[in-house]
């Protein structure tokens, strides 16, 4: 279907206050404000781990009229990163306790590696995570991505070709995988795509980064302002429009109909 | 040294034994593949932590001899298919990559090169 399809900006690597290497400033509402500024409509929050901000996040971006995807920022055993998408937070927060299960019991000190708060969207603090959410998971890399992607997730390898943290730096070359895209930071080597769409990201810690590599993505404008109504009302309604939301993303990478900050002559 | 003293003289376990023995000239520590392709030598063995099928590629271009995983980490079964297909020794100890460096490093750390 084509019927309102056109160039949107977007953005699916954002952090909030919940990672702990993030400022504890962004909360995911300045998150979705910082993005409408920037002239984004489709935004993912993706904090390292865990999704327990994404709830507030989608009611935040419903206000400030962007479509909102509910993700994770994974990190595998062999400490690779990896984006995991989803339509709602629902499905997204029942990954999170998956991944919870995998974290291991490490001593965390706030106070040396930072805070880690669950907010709403009006930003009052209901709860400080007392496990250290930004450890490796006690899973490998292809099982990891295997399993997002049984949990209905767009499994997107982060920052491929990042001097850390990247499938380039820690596993030397992308491994074949259920990837439905690359995020790279500047145009990566064709070895490290995977024959995959590349999209670039802010992977936004401090509010000023908001938006800094975000990328143009073809996409059915309909689905994205039905996303926004959906992430208001919540329930059914939000559950079947971010599930219209997601399939839609999958097939605009399917098509390669993205444009990487690189490609966009600036950024 | 030969590739089978790491069993035979040094007690780590084999995990895939079908190799072909030959001298080690050195031996690189490294949990990073970037870095591994980038530095370390061909005929030595590799210390690391670093259990997936990647490390099988990434030893096999380089031309490394042997893979010693360190911390007792889980091999995957598809590391050992990898590594069988190869001809790659491939060995698991409880030690640290601190220690088993330094119990390697009187025979190989000359041939280093590093």
């Amino acid at each position: 279907m084509t019927r309102t399809r056109a160039w949107h900006l977007a953005d699916f690597h954002n952090h909030s206050c919940l990672s702990p290497c993030a400022s504890l400033e962004l909360s995911p509402s300045l998150l979705a404000r910082q993005a409408r500024g920037k002239g984004l409509k489709l935004l993912a929050l993706t904090d390292h781990n865990a999704a327990l901000n994404c709830p507030a996040f989608a009611r935040a971006c419903a206000r400030e009229g962007v479509a909102p995807l509910a993700g994770i920022e994974a990190s595998s055993r062999e400490e690779v990163h990896v984006l995991c998408l989803f339509g709602s937070p629902e499905q997204a927060l029942a990954f999170g306790e998956r991944l919870l299960g995998l974290l291991p019991e490490l001593p965390y000190d706030p106070e040396k590696l930072g805070d880690e708060a669950v907010v709403d969207e009006a930003e009052n603090v209901l709860e400080l995570c007392d496990r250290y959410l930004g450890a490796a998971l006690d899973i490998d890399f292809d099982a990891l991505c295997a399993e997002a992607c049984g949990a209905g997730a767009l499994v997107v390898p982060a920052h491929v070709d990042r001097p850390m943290f990247s499938v380039s730096s820690q596993l030397g070359f992308l491994p074949p995988g259920p990837y439905a895209a690359v995020e790279a930071m500047r145009e990566p080597l064709p070895a490290l795509c995977g024959g995959c769409a590349v999209i670039s990201g802010s992977d936004a810690h401090v509010p000023e980064h908001v938006g800094r590599r975000a990328f143009e993505i073809d996409i059915d404008g309909e689905i994205l302002e039905a996303a926004i109504v959906g992430a208001g009302a919540g329930g059914g309604a939000a559950l079947r429009a971010g599930e219209e939301l997601l399939a839609a993303v999958r097939e605009a990478f399917d098509r390669k109909a993205v444009l990487p900050s690189w490609a966009r002559g600036g950024a | 040294m030969l590739v089978s003293d790491l069993e035979r003289r040094f007690g780590y376990r084999a995990v895939q034994g079908e190799f072909a023995d030959r001298e080690l000239s050195g031996g690189y520590t490294s949990d990073l593949l970037s870095d591994v392709m980038a530095n370390a030598k061909a005929d030595s063995v590799l210390v690391t932590i670093q259990a997936h099928k990647n490390t099988v590629a990434v030893a096999s271009l380089v031309g490394i001899a042997a893979v010693v995983v360190c911390n007792e980490r889980p091999i995957p079964d598809d590391m050992i298919e990898a590594a069988r297909a190869e001809g790659l020794a491939l060995f698991v100890t409880a030690e640290s990559q601190f220690e088993v460096s330094g119990r390697l490093w009187p025979e190989l750390g000359t041939g280093s090169g590093r």
